[in-house]
């Protein structure tokens, strides 16, 4: 095949460029390239070797973190020899059956399908896809801070670009001058902001067989920057604002997705208002949580000796997180944070009083202690935020 | 899990030996253990705000949260110092409350009303747009799981004797 055999010229090119290259980065090149290129014994691979290659000597160092990305992952190459076996199609529906909802979206989002497309071309073109490829990889070190559905996010990108490649050859539209112009209008708004890239499906991938030679004269000055580029996506507005709108919008989401994770029984929400609620009482509870075992930690026997704190401190560290997985694992019920409340009656009816200074705490005299307790705090000096829904929620807590 | 509580540098084991130290402290000048509901509330207080001074302090000045919880607890004891309780701290924690909602405008969040909800429970929320709001409370929530956990086994092992 033709297109392999470009593919192979170019990485020979590339290697031999790179030899010639100062950059001080050199030795860790040669270290990393050789397992990436011998690994990649398919189309795809090679092709992602050459971009990446590309990429480097244009980034220099900055690129190294993604480099060792590159190398630890080994799926990314069955990912390309399944990618090359689809023909033509939507970005989209390639990348849909793969079952990758991340990398769907990313791919969707921020694949610059475009910089696939250069291997048929000269170095020029594989260049300006480099510089997308780049860009993109600033932003999710910048934005993303690298958490590994990142690293596949980043992966997914190269991947679904080699197919199409493949696929549209020597590929002529009259969409291309509309597109490079849109291309261009973005770019030199993003210069004043920074946007992530963004690139959808197979409109876009036509652009870079005649684009080369226009941006191959941009294609140094990009690098210089560190914007991210973006691009808008087709049949929305290329506005400015509204792209770093968008830009806004996804890194909130990303969080969103991440607190997901954190707060217990949220997993079927989707919506950011009811995410944002259950949230909220999270954090409540949390916080109740912390000033119920304060209080109970001032009514405990204050006479306990020093060696005592040693023993504490250890077992405290080693303490499986038992109590925690109550916490955790609770059912997403109205409260399944009072949970844990109610496991102070269960710990303080259950052991023998030995001090016969404290009266015994059963469950309803430590409630009436800290109702009386509650009362008096709000008669005497300020209490912040520890009001009577706390009393209410540990009752019904204690009625589980 | 077991492995991350070994390792001395990490929050939990920061958070156990601080939390620990101010327990000591607070639970030292007391020779004669009186039940009285007036001594507990105050040993109360001290409890929490040792707590959550020993959070902030683990966490050191790495995150907004961290660093305007100790801002908030510095200011709090100078103004109790000068003055009697709580008259003057409250009226700062209400400046800046209002300081924020003039704020939450601006950052043009869809949701407002949650946004602003959580702002006031992040400690130093007030002056965060929407995406570091959310970074905060990711670690926010990281820690206070830490330091409820800590504190029930305190609670427990105490309790046991």
């Amino acid at each position: 095949m033709t297109s392999e055999n470009d593919d192979m010229g170019l990485a020979m090119s590339s290697i031999s460029m790179f030899n010639k290259s100062s950059n001080t980065s050199d030795s860790f090149f040669s270290s990393c390239w050789d397992p990436i290129v011998s690994q990649s014994g398919s189309l795809g691979g090679s092709s992602m070797a050459s971009h990446y290659h590309l990429v480097m000597e244009n980034q220099g160092i900055s690129g190294t973190s993604h480099v060792s990305h590159y190398q630890s992952d080994p799926s990314f190459v069955e990912l390309v020899s399944k990618l090359t076996g689809f023909d033509g199609g939507n970005l989209s529906q390639m990348v849909g059956p793969f079952s990758l909802p991340q990398c769907n979206q990313v791919a969707n989002r921020r694949c610059p399908p475009n910089f696939t497309l250069n291997t048929e071309g000269g170095n020029e073109r594989g260049s300006t896809n480099s510089l997308r490829f780049l860009d993109e990889h600033r932003i999710s070190k910048e934005a993303l801070v690298g958490t590994s559905p990142n690293g596949k996010i980043r992966k997914c990108a190269p991947e679904s670009g080699s197919p199409l490649r493949s696929c549209k050859n020597g590929d002529e539209e009259p969409v291309m001058d509309l597109s490079s112009e849109g291309c261009d209008g973005p770019r030199e708004q993003a210069r004043k902001k920074p946007e992530t890239e963004q690139n959808t499906g197979a409109n876009s991938r036509g652009k870079q067989a005649v684009k080369q030679d226009k941006d191959s004269s941009q294609s140094e000055e990009a690098p210089k920057e560190n914007y991210i580029h973006v691009r808008a996506r087709r049949g929305q507005a290329t506005n400015s604002h509204s792209l770093a709108e968008r830009v806004r919008r996804e890194k909130i989401s990303e969080r969103m997705r991440l607190l997901q994770e954190l707060v217990p029984g949220c997993n079927k929400i989707t919506g950011k208002a009811v995410m944002l609620d259950e949230i909220i009482n999270y954090v409540q509870s949390l916080q109740q949580q912390v000033e119920f075992l304060s209080m109970k930690l001032a009514t405990v026997n204050p006479e306990i000796n020093l060696d005592l704190d040693r023993i504490l401190s250890k077992d405290i560290l080693h303490q499986r997180s038992g109590s925690a997985a109550v916490l955790g694992l609770g059912p997403g019920s109205n409260s399944p944070y009072g949970f844990s409340p109610s496991t102070f009656p269960g710990t303080i009816s259950g052991i023998p009083n030995k001090n016969p200074q404290f009266p015994p705490l059963p469950q309803t005299v430590l409630e009436n202690e800290l109702l009386n307790l509650f009362q008096m705090g709000f008669s005497g000096s300020t209490m912040d935020g520890f009001g009577l829904n706390g009393i209410h929620r540990s009752k019904q807590s204690y009625i589980f | 899990m077991d492995l991350q509580n070994l390792n001395p540098s990490s929050l939990k084991s920061r958070f156990t030996a601080r939390f620990l130290r101010a327990l000591t402290e607070i639970n030292a000048p007391k020779t004669i253990s009186s039940s009285s509901p007036r001594e507990i509330f105050q040993r109360y207080r001290r409890i929490k705000v040792a707590a959550d001074k020993s959070m902030a302090y683990s966490v050191r000045s790495r995150r907004i949260w961290s660093r305007a919880t100790l801002w908030r607890l510095r200011t709090r004891s100078r103004s109790r110092r000068l003055v009697s309780f709580g008259r003057r701290a409250s009226v700062k924690t209400r400046t800046t409350a209002s300081h924020g909602k003039e704020n939450k405008e601006h950052h043009g969040a869809v949701l407002g009303v949650q946004a602003e909800e959580l702002r006031e429970l992040v400690p130093g929320g007030e002056a965060m747009d929407l995406c570091n709001l959310l970074d905060e409370t990711a670690h926010y929530i990281k820690c206070l799981t830490t330091q409820v956990q800590v504190m029930r086994t305190i609670a427990n092992l105490y309790s046991i004797e």
